[in-house]
Protein backbone atom coordinates (compact mmCIF):
# COMPACT_ATOMS: atom_id res chain seq x y z
CA UNK A 1 0.00 0.00 0.00
CA UNK A 2 1.36 3.35 -1.28
CA UNK A 3 1.70 6.07 1.08
CA UNK A 4 -0.67 8.26 -1.06
CA UNK A 5 -3.35 5.50 0.15
CA UNK A 6 -2.73 5.07 3.61
CA UNK A 7 -2.82 8.89 3.76
CA UNK A 8 -6.00 9.11 1.57
CA UNK A 9 -8.06 6.22 3.44
CA UNK A 10 -7.05 7.88 6.64
CA UNK A 11 -8.19 11.49 5.53
CA UNK A 12 -11.85 9.61 4.58
CA UNK A 13 -12.07 8.10 8.02
CA UNK A 14 -11.79 11.06 9.56
CA UNK A 15 -14.04 13.10 7.20
CA UNK A 16 -16.69 10.06 8.55
CA UNK A 17 -15.84 10.23 11.73
CA UNK A 18 -16.51 14.06 11.83
CA UNK A 19 -19.75 13.09 9.73
CA UNK A 20 -20.83 10.62 12.01
CA UNK A 21 -20.71 13.08 15.43
CA UNK A 22 -22.23 15.70 13.70
CA UNK A 23 -25.70 13.44 12.89
CA UNK A 24 -25.41 12.37 16.30
CA UNK A 25 -25.38 15.95 17.47
CA UNK A 26 -28.40 16.49 15.30
CA UNK A 27 -29.92 13.70 16.57
CA UNK A 28 -29.48 14.56 20.26
CA UNK A 29 -30.38 17.86 20.02
CA UNK A 30 -33.06 17.88 17.19
CA UNK A 31 -34.68 14.61 16.20
CA UNK A 32 -35.08 13.56 19.96
CA UNK A 33 -37.31 16.40 20.02
CA UNK A 34 -39.37 15.78 16.86
CA UNK A 35 -40.17 12.50 18.26
CA UNK A 36 -40.90 12.94 21.58
CA UNK A 37 -43.31 15.98 20.58
CA UNK A 38 -44.61 13.71 18.38
CA UNK A 39 -44.94 10.85 20.96
CA UNK A 40 -46.50 13.31 23.45
CA UNK A 41 -49.19 14.64 21.27
CA UNK A 42 -50.57 11.22 20.59
CA UNK A 43 -50.05 10.52 24.79
CA UNK A 44 -52.51 13.29 25.21
CA UNK A 45 -54.77 12.37 21.90
CA UNK A 46 -54.94 8.92 23.50
CA UNK A 47 -55.76 10.07 27.16
CA UNK A 48 -58.60 12.62 25.70
CA UNK A 49 -59.66 10.02 23.77
CA UNK A 50 -60.03 7.48 26.17
CA UNK A 51 -61.41 10.39 28.62
CA UNK A 52 -64.22 11.71 26.23
CA UNK A 53 -65.43 7.30 25.79
CA UNK A 54 -64.93 7.07 29.84
CA UNK A 55 -67.51 9.80 30.26
CA UNK A 56 -69.58 7.86 27.86
CA UNK A 57 -69.55 4.43 29.42
CA UNK A 58 -69.38 5.97 33.01
CA UNK A 59 -72.62 7.79 32.15
CA UNK A 60 -74.39 4.94 30.33
CA UNK A 61 -73.14 2.15 33.04
CA UNK A 62 -74.84 4.27 35.86
CA UNK A 63 -77.78 3.40 35.86
CA UNK A 64 -76.88 -0.22 35.86
CA UNK A 65 -75.61 -0.60 39.30
CA UNK A 66 -77.43 -0.31 42.21
CA UNK A 67 -78.03 2.77 44.11
CA UNK A 68 -75.43 3.95 46.69
CA UNK A 69 -72.25 1.43 45.47
CA UNK A 70 -69.52 3.38 47.68
CA UNK A 71 -67.04 5.80 45.51
CA UNK A 72 -64.28 3.36 44.75
CA UNK A 73 -60.73 3.96 45.81
CA UNK A 74 -58.22 5.37 42.86
CA UNK A 75 -57.30 3.00 40.42
CA UNK A 76 -53.83 1.85 40.40
CA UNK A 77 -52.27 3.88 37.66
CA UNK A 78 -51.24 1.52 34.71
CA UNK A 79 -47.31 1.05 34.10
CA UNK A 80 -45.93 2.95 31.47
CA UNK A 81 -49.32 4.16 30.38
CA UNK A 82 -50.59 8.30 30.34
CA UNK A 83 -53.06 9.22 33.39
CA UNK A 84 -52.78 13.08 33.69
CA UNK A 85 -51.66 16.16 31.63
CA UNK A 86 -49.56 18.78 33.28
CA UNK A 87 -49.65 22.27 32.78
CA UNK A 88 -47.13 24.61 34.24
CA UNK A 89 -47.82 28.47 32.75
CA UNK A 90 -44.48 29.33 33.90
CA UNK A 91 -42.81 27.55 31.11
CA UNK A 92 -45.40 29.03 28.60
CA UNK A 93 -48.76 29.44 28.10
CA UNK A 94 -49.49 26.33 25.74
CA UNK A 95 -46.98 24.50 27.78
CA UNK A 96 -48.89 21.09 28.31
CA UNK A 97 -47.46 17.53 28.86
CA UNK A 98 -48.74 14.09 29.59
CA UNK A 99 -47.76 12.49 33.12
CA UNK A 100 -46.99 8.61 32.21
CA UNK A 101 -46.98 6.03 35.07
CA UNK A 102 -43.11 4.83 35.63
CA UNK A 103 -39.62 6.50 35.29
CA UNK A 104 -38.29 3.98 33.31
CA UNK A 105 -35.95 5.68 30.21
CA UNK A 106 -38.57 4.38 27.29
CA UNK A 107 -41.84 6.18 29.51
CA UNK A 108 -39.63 9.60 29.92
CA UNK A 109 -39.13 9.45 26.16
CA UNK A 110 -42.92 9.65 25.89
CA UNK A 111 -43.65 12.22 28.56
CA UNK A 112 -43.48 13.22 31.93
CA UNK A 113 -43.00 10.07 34.64
CA UNK A 114 -44.60 9.22 37.68
CA UNK A 115 -42.50 7.78 40.58
CA UNK A 116 -44.39 4.65 40.81
CA UNK A 117 -44.24 4.51 44.80
CA UNK A 118 -45.24 7.91 45.20
CA UNK A 119 -48.85 9.02 45.87
CA UNK A 120 -51.77 9.27 43.52
CA UNK A 121 -52.61 12.31 42.04
CA UNK A 122 -54.51 14.86 44.52
CA UNK A 123 -53.67 11.81 47.47
CA UNK A 124 -52.39 12.35 50.69
CA UNK A 125 -48.81 11.89 50.49
CA UNK A 126 -45.92 12.96 47.62
CA UNK A 127 -47.25 13.03 44.16
CA UNK A 128 -43.55 12.65 42.43
CA UNK A 129 -43.38 13.75 39.09
CA UNK A 130 -39.51 13.69 37.01
CA UNK A 131 -38.92 14.90 33.33
CA UNK A 132 -36.13 15.20 30.56
CA UNK A 133 -34.61 19.42 30.74
CA UNK A 134 -32.63 18.18 27.37
CA UNK A 135 -33.35 15.99 24.82
CA UNK A 136 -36.37 14.35 24.14
CA UNK A 137 -38.38 17.63 23.39
CA UNK A 138 -36.72 19.96 26.43
CA UNK A 139 -40.09 19.77 28.62
CA UNK A 140 -38.27 20.51 31.83
CA UNK A 141 -35.85 23.42 30.31
CA UNK A 142 -37.12 26.35 32.29
CA UNK A 143 -37.25 24.54 35.55
CA UNK A 144 -34.79 26.76 37.37
CA UNK A 145 -37.66 29.83 36.57
CA UNK A 146 -39.96 28.23 38.83
CA UNK A 147 -40.94 30.46 41.96
CA UNK A 148 -42.75 30.10 44.91
CA UNK A 149 -46.44 30.77 44.66
CA UNK A 150 -46.21 29.40 40.55
CA UNK A 151 -49.19 27.44 39.98
CA UNK A 152 -48.62 23.64 38.89
CA UNK A 153 -52.14 22.04 37.11
CA UNK A 154 -52.98 18.53 36.40
CA UNK A 155 -55.81 17.08 35.42
CA UNK A 156 -57.05 13.23 34.93
CA UNK A 157 -59.70 14.09 32.74
CA UNK A 158 -62.35 14.40 36.13
CA UNK A 159 -61.07 16.78 38.27
CA UNK A 160 -58.40 20.37 37.94
CA UNK A 161 -56.11 19.98 40.37
CA UNK A 162 -53.85 23.34 40.93
CA UNK A 163 -50.37 23.04 43.20
CA UNK A 164 -48.36 26.14 44.37
CA UNK A 165 -44.87 26.04 44.29
CA UNK A 166 -43.64 26.66 48.15
CA UNK A 167 -39.99 27.56 47.15
CA UNK A 168 -37.28 27.68 44.85
CA UNK A 169 -35.54 24.98 43.09
CA UNK A 170 -33.92 23.02 45.27
CA UNK A 171 -30.38 21.29 44.09
CA UNK A 172 -29.81 18.06 45.62
CA UNK A 173 -27.89 14.94 44.73
CA UNK A 174 -28.59 11.84 42.61
CA UNK A 175 -29.39 9.59 45.48
CA UNK A 176 -31.42 11.91 48.07
CA UNK A 177 -34.59 9.54 47.69
CA UNK A 178 -35.62 11.64 50.76
CA UNK A 179 -36.98 14.17 48.58
CA UNK A 180 -39.82 12.66 47.40
CA UNK A 181 -40.68 10.71 50.43
CA UNK A 182 -44.66 11.71 51.88
CA UNK A 183 -43.22 14.49 53.36
CA UNK A 184 -40.47 15.76 51.93
CA UNK A 185 -37.12 15.88 53.71
CA UNK A 186 -35.80 19.48 53.60
CA UNK A 187 -38.42 20.58 51.72
CA UNK A 188 -39.80 23.10 54.76
CA UNK A 189 -43.25 20.71 54.82
CA UNK A 190 -43.75 19.91 58.74
CA UNK A 191 -46.93 17.69 58.75
CA UNK A 192 -48.61 14.73 55.95
CA UNK A 193 -50.26 16.63 53.09
CA UNK A 194 -51.61 16.74 49.17
CA UNK A 195 -47.67 17.70 47.78
CA UNK A 196 -45.99 17.35 44.60
CA UNK A 197 -42.12 17.23 43.39
CA UNK A 198 -40.89 17.76 40.67
CA UNK A 199 -37.56 16.40 39.61
CA UNK A 200 -35.04 17.29 36.70
CA UNK A 201 -31.52 16.84 36.26
CA UNK A 202 -28.73 19.61 36.81
CA UNK A 203 -26.13 21.00 35.77
CA UNK A 204 -28.72 21.28 32.22
CA UNK A 205 -26.47 18.74 30.38
CA UNK A 206 -25.32 16.67 33.07
CA UNK A 207 -26.16 14.29 35.51
CA UNK A 208 -24.12 14.88 38.59
CA UNK A 209 -27.25 16.84 41.34
CA UNK A 210 -30.83 17.05 40.11
CA UNK A 211 -33.14 20.09 40.48
CA UNK A 212 -35.96 19.77 42.94
CA UNK A 213 -39.37 21.61 43.29
CA UNK A 214 -41.77 21.26 45.95
CA UNK A 215 -45.34 22.40 45.79
CA UNK A 216 -48.78 21.14 47.99
CA UNK A 217 -52.62 20.97 46.58
CA UNK A 218 -54.21 24.46 46.70
CA UNK A 219 -57.48 24.28 44.99
CA UNK A 220 -59.10 20.90 42.71
CA UNK A 221 -62.23 21.69 41.04
CA UNK A 222 -64.23 19.07 38.25
CA UNK A 223 -63.45 19.73 34.82
CA UNK A 224 -67.25 20.70 34.18
CA UNK A 225 -66.24 23.99 36.30
CA UNK A 226 -64.22 25.04 33.59
CA UNK A 227 -60.30 26.08 33.89
CA UNK A 228 -58.89 26.61 36.70
CA UNK A 229 -58.18 30.54 37.26
CA UNK A 230 -54.34 29.72 37.23
CA UNK A 231 -55.03 28.63 33.50
CA UNK A 232 -57.33 31.48 32.22
CA UNK A 233 -55.35 33.79 30.60
CA UNK B 1 -12.23 3.93 0.76
CA UNK B 2 -15.07 6.44 -1.31
CA UNK B 3 -12.99 5.95 -4.39
CA UNK B 4 -13.42 1.92 -3.83
CA UNK B 5 -16.42 1.86 -3.45
CA UNK B 6 -17.65 4.42 -6.41
CA UNK B 7 -14.83 2.09 -9.07
CA UNK B 8 -17.51 -1.13 -8.00
CA UNK B 9 -20.56 0.69 -8.65
CA UNK B 10 -22.35 -0.14 -11.83
CA UNK B 11 -23.26 2.09 -14.80
CA UNK B 12 -22.49 5.54 -15.76
CA UNK B 13 -21.57 8.49 -13.46
CA UNK B 14 -24.97 9.10 -12.90
CA UNK B 15 -26.29 6.23 -12.08
CA UNK B 16 -23.14 6.05 -9.47
CA UNK B 17 -24.79 9.47 -8.38
CA UNK B 18 -27.96 8.32 -7.81
CA UNK B 19 -26.92 4.98 -6.03
CA UNK B 20 -24.59 7.10 -3.75
CA UNK B 21 -27.19 9.18 -2.82
CA UNK B 22 -28.86 6.35 -2.15
CA UNK B 23 -26.56 4.76 0.16
CA UNK B 24 -26.41 7.93 2.07
CA UNK B 25 -30.10 8.29 3.10
CA UNK B 26 -29.91 4.10 4.09
CA UNK B 27 -26.91 4.68 6.10
CA UNK B 28 -28.23 7.40 7.72
CA UNK B 29 -31.68 5.79 8.17
CA UNK B 30 -29.82 2.66 10.03
CA UNK B 31 -27.81 5.15 12.21
CA UNK B 32 -31.05 7.22 13.53
CA UNK B 33 -33.34 4.20 13.92
CA UNK B 34 -31.25 1.71 15.38
CA UNK B 35 -27.48 3.15 16.07
CA UNK B 36 -28.68 6.45 17.49
CA UNK B 37 -31.09 5.09 20.26
CA UNK B 38 -28.49 2.95 21.37
CA UNK B 39 -25.76 5.17 21.44
CA UNK B 40 -27.92 7.81 23.34
CA UNK B 41 -28.73 6.39 26.76
CA UNK B 42 -25.37 5.97 27.17
CA UNK B 43 -25.41 9.68 27.61
CA UNK B 44 -25.76 11.61 30.90
CA UNK B 45 -29.34 13.34 29.66
CA UNK B 46 -31.36 10.45 30.82
CA UNK B 47 -30.79 10.82 34.43
CA UNK B 48 -33.61 12.71 35.72
CA UNK B 49 -34.69 10.77 38.37
CA UNK B 50 -33.74 10.51 42.47
CA UNK B 51 -34.05 6.65 42.95
CA UNK B 52 -31.40 5.78 40.13
CA UNK B 53 -34.35 4.04 38.02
Amino acid sequence: MSVRALVRTFSELCITVGALIVLFVVYVLFWTGVKADHAMDSQIDALQGQWARGEISAGAGAGDEPAGTPPAEPAPYQDGKPFAVMYIPRFGFTWNKPVLQGTGTDVLKKGLGHYANTAQLGQKGNFSVAGHRRTYGDPFKDFPKLRPGDPVVLTDGTTWFTYRVDRRPYRTLPGDIGVIDPVPRKSGFDGPGRYLTLTTCEPEWGHSHRLIVWAHLDATQPVEAGKPEALRR
Amino acid sequence: MYGWIWRHLPGNAWVRALISLVLVFAVVYVLFQYVFPWAEPLLPFNDVTVDGQ
